[in-house]
């Protein structure tokens, strides 16, 4: 008796249930195992990424997840601090953080204003959110706590639930609780800068979960997967007759070992592969796109036109019917020179999210998609100096931070609040792993049972539970 | 207080129930009425489920008391919640909302899977308040608890003795002895007179199981099959065609004798430590950098990897191989100081290398206070030791006593405290002998090619930005300061920082600067230094770019080590000693009085700890490396999860096979190779991949516990390239030395990768292919960076130890096996290698098949190949393949944090300059490229990717 197989003898409330735990195992043992297992159920028997109902009524289906890397000043974007603004360049005696020596309090170079019929307040620097067809559809949370002050491990932490890096990402959970609509399309996929994100593919990560749930990099130049595509030289013709002759060695090789189903699996694997190859480029092609739609996500400026792009592809994949799409866009790191590097980088993601918003919203996705933007922290209301220099910058801070979430459930509105010179949050404050449980829950999942036996115990996004956010669900 | 009661044996279990009731008749005053049967109930069923399941939310923390429903008191109970109904209606557990709620039927309570009540225990609380749901207070509970601990053994299990948890709830609590048969000591099992004279030991154990099922074992093997499976498995590599005929030629005289000829051949084969290092590099990450934020080169840990691949293949004792790994500098500085060698005097770069193993986590302190650095690094050495060797997951009683497993906090603890002293360090050691130092000299001169330029780049830019500043002085009317002399200046007294730089140049400076230091790091490669340890206090700062031993340690450091509650340094509890597991009952050898604790020198601490790891008694430490053994063997363990043999683990499927397996490892000086050819001369393992009940074993055995037949396993990443490489004859079979570079997909080698403050330098391959293609473990391991082929075929990430590796068939393994330039450079070259070996198409297609799959084809196989790549031949006529070039120098760009904008810079690529590529497809002739089509469709196949 394993360790594995005892969980399918413990008491089983529903049928949803049982499938969702034999899908564990079933996974685990290999496609063998789960096509048997699938098959004694009711549901025909499917690959494991094939669509799963999920056991409480979902508010939203897909995730488009806008990872802004380096961590946005909270008090820079979306949590105004007069305070602040009062105490520039005044000495500050806070020893939370990593800065020593002199520090003194830095003000905000942004002036603030209220947007839409829920008054959400942002800098004026977002010329595109704060229109009101945009921003009314915007939460602000501003109670989310992080626990890691410097990046790789913040990001793995918001990316996969620990801060050790190497568990399985949100987006691996999501597509191993729900599996994806469209099997000719990655379920879950990542865009990233030219440059990966500190930590590398460890942020999109399968974790211990089977490796079919790997996020899939959809990468910014070249070929948008690797090696998507023979090479010149071979045409689609010249693949298919290779996969023929293959399938053909492939057929006798299976008649000499009957009942090795693996082999099968493994051959069909390829024929996906030839699918994919077609799928995925009309996917990235965006000339199929309106004019108009060109210039709402901004691929008409060079500021705007990569995030832009990537926002596009965003709404197209969740057509598709791809589960989840993260798009990391870094440069928030604002040591120094904050004004600068924060007008630059609100305004290469202001426009193509606003779009986003706008875009899903007129297609009637925008209920079934949770947009979610967010850093990995936020920053401190001081700074020290560098060079013997007053620098105008932020430390990293894991003790408040912001980010917006529209769509798939959310209620409009601010949500949580930080102290008045924004160093720690004090209202509806919640460690990210409420956040996970939170995200889990919109899509119908519970993280609670969401589970993978690994490493002698039911493991879980959160880690080992949290709590639900009510404040951010309509 | 702790009553510290020891072992599973009856006798022990007695004296300790004696004692435990003497104890107890002191401490409690006589009763009038003795408790009844239904508080019994309450007290030893239904309270420890409320405290362990219930109270964290309801309860216990009086100002977040979930849903207004406080369950401490019975009137609590009955109080109900914010609902105003109450939980409890007394002898009517069917309309107890408290009943139905356990029972998920109402609330789902409580609500994590992890923690749902079981239909025991969901049944405790139904017949709890059937009878009336009674609560006697406090005196009686205590009562009734002390009662019931002093029987050692009840139906719910027994009482293991332990140091002790933090509460007696734990201390006391009982175990069913088959979940926790791995603590307990490696049976004696006498199998010479249970089998038949001319059974495999091996066999009996196997089949008897087999034979409770009603199965046969699947038929032999046939030779061609065997010498395939053998091959990968003690080599990683596939068989040559010379090698498979001479196997079948003596396995027709006598294949007892061809059978073990050809064990003891692969086992005396260099190639066998590769392939067997390989898997415990697996176990224990191995990387060559430190990832992180900085991901640094820890440019020495080469000689680790090769220290394991030489233990292999030395046949070094698995107790030694502990001890070395754990504390090898330990054993050296007893040899230095002339105290009497624990064995035989050894090398001393030899042990220090071995140490190595104490650095293989991730590990970067950079952003991280001091104090939260170090417990970091202690966790996760403590976890990677108990993982490793004592197939123990440490980190789940890092915060409380474990959950399942008699292991206490306070053992975690004390474990930790043996590496309190442990501090990381490069150390310089020698070269030995076998240590292969090839490469060093081309390896330095391409470093010092890449520093020179990083340099050079940032002298311009400080000398454009002094110019600056001098300027600055003149028209300030005030005499010139360095940039250090100036540092602390008022900013009226200086000139702006950076000045002279716009922020493209600042975003430059930074990068040179990095690079600067990145290079000289990578110097160290080719010095004679170590990734070790050495025992002192903890340095007053950390940053490991640059770990390096004091001149002078202080060895009368005082440590003081304690529980951390909660796992929270802003938490110390009680003080602890460094020690051992105590549930084991295995007395670490020391002089302190405790049997499980090690005394408190600074040194000593780990060498105690190992050897007590390595103590043949120790029955954790020899079940755990048989179980990997068989593992790799099999494609599957005896005791499902290796890492973890806990309560929650896999229980063995073979229990005494395990055992004995332990046992006969340790009596006969645990060696490897021995074990090796025991498992493989066992007809469990000559067992051929199908079984004529195949269909019914699938329903009745699906995970094939039972072994009725061989598990079919794919070639692991590694496997893979260097097969092909075989195939193709482009391996390159030196053993050991400097990190390799492989030609990677180049969009990824060229990629940018962000580190802090900078991008990491491009990925330059070895310039020529011999040194690419040397085998796969010897290819540069980076965190921040995995090879993606190696990467698809799911090579595990180095920050987690791996004790299985996964084998999903995901399609961008198809599109890398069809359309990567690694796979068509491989298919080119193979494609050549046929057309220098045979004239005709037809020899080439046959040879093909020979090379690849150890066999020939079938006559209207090998027609039906001819005929494609005739066809393969007319299209590719009329193809001209583009040739492939490699740039020597890249631009970059980067966002500069203090713009927000992109800046570019240029990077230079010498190994390109003289680069020796691999034949493409534009450099031969459309009959090669046919050909390669054919060589590229066998390395897809499934008769090439699958071992049977």
């Amino acid at each position: 008796m394993t360790g594995k197989q005892n969980i399918c003898s413990r008491p089983l409330s529903s049928p949803a249930t049982r499938r969702q735990f034999l899908y564990g195992l079933g996974a685990s043992l290999g496609s063998v195992a789960l096509t048997d297992l699938m098959a004694a159920e009711t549901k025909p028997a499917a690959g494991p990424l094939a669509p799963k109902t999920p056991l409480q009524k979902p508010r939203a289906k897909n995730v488009i997840m806008l990872f802004m890397e380096g961590g946005p000043g909270h008090m820079d974007t979306f949590d105004p601090k007069p305070e602040l603004t009062r105490l520039h360049k005044t000495e500050s005696k806070r020893t939370r953080g990593l800065e020593t020596g002199f520090k003194f309090f830095v003000g905000s170079p942004f002036k603030f204003r209220k947007a839409g019929d829920t008054g959400i307040e942002m800098c004026d620097q977002w010329k595109y959110l704060a229109d009101p067809d945009v921003a009314n559809e915007l939460c602000n949370f501003r109670g989310c706590t992080a626990e890691s002050l410097n990046h790789p491990e913040a990001l793995f932490h918001m990316n996969t639930g620990s801060r050790l890096g190497g568990d399985p990402a949100v987006g691996s959970w999501v597509t191993y609780g729900l599996g994806t609509e469209n099997q000719n399309l990655p379920g879950y996929v990542v865009m990233t800068e030219l440059a990966l994100p500190q930590g590398g593919s460890t942020n999109w990560s399968n974790g211990f979960l089977p490796a079919h749930f790997q996020g899939t990099r959809l990468r910014p130049v070249g070929s948008p997967i690797l090696d998507l595509a023979p090479p010149a030289y071979k045409s689609r013709g010249h693949q298919r007759q290779f996969l023929d002759e293959l399938a053909f060695l492939n057929q006798q090789h299976a008649e000499e070992h009957a009942g090795h189903r693996e082999l099968a699996a493994r051959m069909e694997s390829y024929e996906l592969a030839y699918r994919m190859q077609t799928e995925v480029p009309g996917v990235i092609d965006l000339d199929g796109e309106t004019r108009q739609t060109h210039e709402m996500y901004g691929l008409d400026d060079p500021d705007t036109e990569a995030f832009g792009r990537q926002c596009l592809m965003a709404r197209r994949l969740v057509e598709k019917g791809v589960r989840f799409v993260q798009i990391f866009s870094g440069g928030w790191d604002s040591h120094d020179y904050l004004e600068r590097g924060h007008t630059a980088r609100i305004k290469s993601v202001d426009k193509p999210m606003a779009a986003l918003i706008k875009d899903l919203k007129a297609r009637g996705m925008l209920d079934d998609t949770l947009v979610i933007w967010t850093g990995e922290f936020g920053r401190t209301p001081d700074n020290n100096k560098r060079g013997g220099v007053y620098s105008l910058g932020r430390g990293h801070n894991a003790d408040a931070m912001t980010m917006l979430l529209a769509g798939g459930g959310v209620k409009p509105g601010v949500v949580g609040a930080t102290d008045e010179i924004g160093a720690e949050a004090v209202e509806c404050k919640h460690p990210i792993r409420d956040l996970h449980v939170t995200l889990l829950h919109l899509l119908g999942l519970d993280d609670n049972k969401l589970t993978y036996f690994h490493a002698g115990r039911f493991k879980q996004l959160s880690q080992f539970g949290g709590e639900l956010i009510p404040e951010l669900i309509a | 207080m702790t009553i510290q009661a020891r072992t599973l044996s009856p006798l022990h279990l007695v004296s300790l129930s004696l004692f435990v009731v003497a104890t107890f008749i002191n401490c409690v005053p006589a009763q009038a009425a003795e408790p009844t049967a239904e508080e019994r109930l309450f007290t030893l069923r239904v309270l420890p489920i409320f405290k362990t399941k219930c109270f964290g939310c309801h309860g216990q923390d009086p100002n977040d008391v979930r849903g207004d429903f406080n369950m401490l008191t019975r009137k609590g109970l009955l109080a109900g919640g914010e609902s105003g109904e109450s939980s409890l209606i007394s002898g009517q557990p069917a309309e107890s909302p408290l009943y139905q709620a356990v029972l998920w039927e109402t609330y789902e309570m409580p609500p994590k899977e992890n923690d749902r009540l079981t239909h025991d225990e969901t049944e405790f609380i139904r017949k709890w308040i059937a009878a009336g749901a009674p609560w006697p207070d406090a005196e009686t509970q205590l009562r009734i608890q002390k009662d019931e601990w002093s029987v050692p053994e009840t139906a719910d299990g027994v009482v293991v003795a332990t140091s002790g948890g933090l509460a007696d709830d734990w201390t006391y609590r009982r175990y069913r002895p088959s979940d926790i048969w791995a603590f307990q000591p490696v049976k004696k099992v006498n199998v010479d007179q249970l089998k038949t004279p001319d059974q495999h030991p091996v066999d009996f154990f196997i089949e008897r199981k087999l034979i409770e099922a009603s199965f046969q074992p699947a038929p032999q093997a046939d030779p061609r099959t065997l010498i395939r499976r053998a091959t990968f498995d003690l080599l990683g590599l596939p068989p040559k065609p010379e090698e498979i005929d001479a196997f079948l030629t003596a396995w027709e005289t006598n294949p007892r004798q061809a059978w073990s000829e050809l064990i003891d051949r692969l086992l005396d084969s260099p190639h066998y430590g590769e392939r067997w290092a390989q898997h415990w590099l697996d176990v224990t990450r191995y990387a060559d950098t430190g990832g992180y934020s900085n991901d640094y080169e820890r440019s020495n840990m080469w000689r680790y990897r090769d220290y394991v691949i030489r233990a292999f293949n030395q046949d070094k004792p698995y107790n030694d191989f502990i001890i070395e790994q754990i504390a090898g500098d330990e054993i050296l500085s007893r040899q230095n100081s002339g105290m009497p060698p624990s064995s035989s005097q050894r090398s001393s770069s030899e042990l220090l290398i071995a140490t190595g193993f104490l650095r293989l986590g991730p590990w970067d302190p950079a952003m991280v206070k001091n104090p939260e650095a170090r417990q970091m690094y202690l966790d996760d050495v403590v976890n990677a030791v108990g993982q490793t060797f004592l197939s123990t997951t440490m980190r789940c009683f890092k915060c409380h006593d474990h959950k399942f497993d008699p292991l206490p906090t306070r053992d975690y603890y004390r474990m930790y405290a043996a590496f309190a002293g442990t501090q990381l360090a490069e150390r310089p050691a020698s070269f030995l002998p076998e240590e292969n130092l090839e490469g060093f000299q081309q390896g330095r001169a391409h470093v010092e090619r890449l520093l020179d330029f990083a340099r050079a780049e940032k002298q311009k830019l400080l000398d454009k930005q002094e110019a600056a500043a001098r300027e600055w002085y003149q028209e300030h009317n005030l005499p010139y300061q360095t940039p250090a002399k100036r540092k602390n200046l008022p900013d009226e007294m200086k000139p702006p920082r950076h000045v002279g730089l716009n922020h493209i140049e600042q975003g430059q400076l930074k990068v040179r600067e990095q690079d600067e230091w990145i290079w000289n790091r990578r110097l160290e490669r080719y010095e004679p230094m170590v990734q070790s340890v050495y025992n002192g206090p903890d340095p007053k700062w950390l940053n490991a770019r640059k770990l390096r031993m004091p001149g002078k340690v202080d060895q009368n450091v005082e440590l003081v080590s304690h529980i951390l509650t909660g796992g929270s340094l802003e938490a110390p509890g009680e003080e602890v000693q460094p020690g051992v597991l105590s549930v084991l009952d295995l007395p670490v050898a020391s002089e302190a009085d405790d049997p499980y604790v090690i005394g408190s020198h600074l040194e000593g601490r780990r060498l105690a700890l190992a050897e007590w790891i390595a103590d043949p008694a120790n029955p954790l430490t020899s079940r755990s490396i048989v179980n990997r053994i068989w593992q790799y063997h099999f494609g599957k363990p005896i005791a499902g999860n290796p890492n973890n043999f806990g309560v929650k683990g896999a229980k063995p499927t073979h229990p005494e096979l395990l055992d004995w397996l332990a046992t006969d490892f340790v009596a006969n000086g645990w060696k490897f190779k021995r074990l090796h050819k025991l498992i493989m001369t066992s007809d469990t393992y000559l067992q051929a991949s199908h079984h004529p009940k195949l269909e019914t074993l699938r329903t009745s055995d699906p995970n094939n516990d039972l072994l009725a037949y061989f598990p079919t396993r794919r070639l692991t990443a590694e496997e893979l390239r260097d097969a092909m490489l075989r195939v193709t004859g482009e391996l390159n079979p030196t053993i050991g030395g400097l990190p390799v570079m492989p030609e990677i997909n180049m969009e990824v080698a060229l990629q940018p990768r962000m580190i802090q403050f900078s991008l990491a330098p491009a990925y330059q391959p070895s310039p020529t292919p011999e040194v690419r293609n040397r085998r796969s473990i010897y290819a540069y391991r980076v965190r921040g960076q995995a090879d993606p082929f190696l990467e698809v075929f799911n090579q595990p990430n180095p920050n987690e130890s791996c004790e299985i590796r996964d084998d999903a068939s995901v399609s961008p393994q198809a599109f890398t096996l069809m359309n990567s330039d690694l796979m068509n450079d491989r298919a080119i070259a193979f494609a050549l290698r046929l057309e220098s070996e045979q004239e005709s198409l037809d020899s080439q297609v046959e040879r093909a098949f020979e090379t690849a799959f150890g066999r020939t084809p079938k006559q209207t196989v090998r027609d039906r190949m001819v005929d494609y790549v005739q066809r393969m031949h007319q299209y590719h006529s009329a193809t001209k393949p583009k040739e492939t070039t490699y740039p020597t120098t890249i631009t970059r760009s980067l966002v500069e944090e203090f713009s927000g904008q992109p800046f570019e810079y240029d990077e230079i690529l010498p190994a390109f300059e003289n680069y020796v590529a691999d034949k493409k497809a534009s450099d031969v002739s459309p009959t090669t490229r046919a050909l390669a089509d054919l060589c590229l469709m066998l390395f897809n196949t499934n008769e090439f990717i699958y071992v049977y």
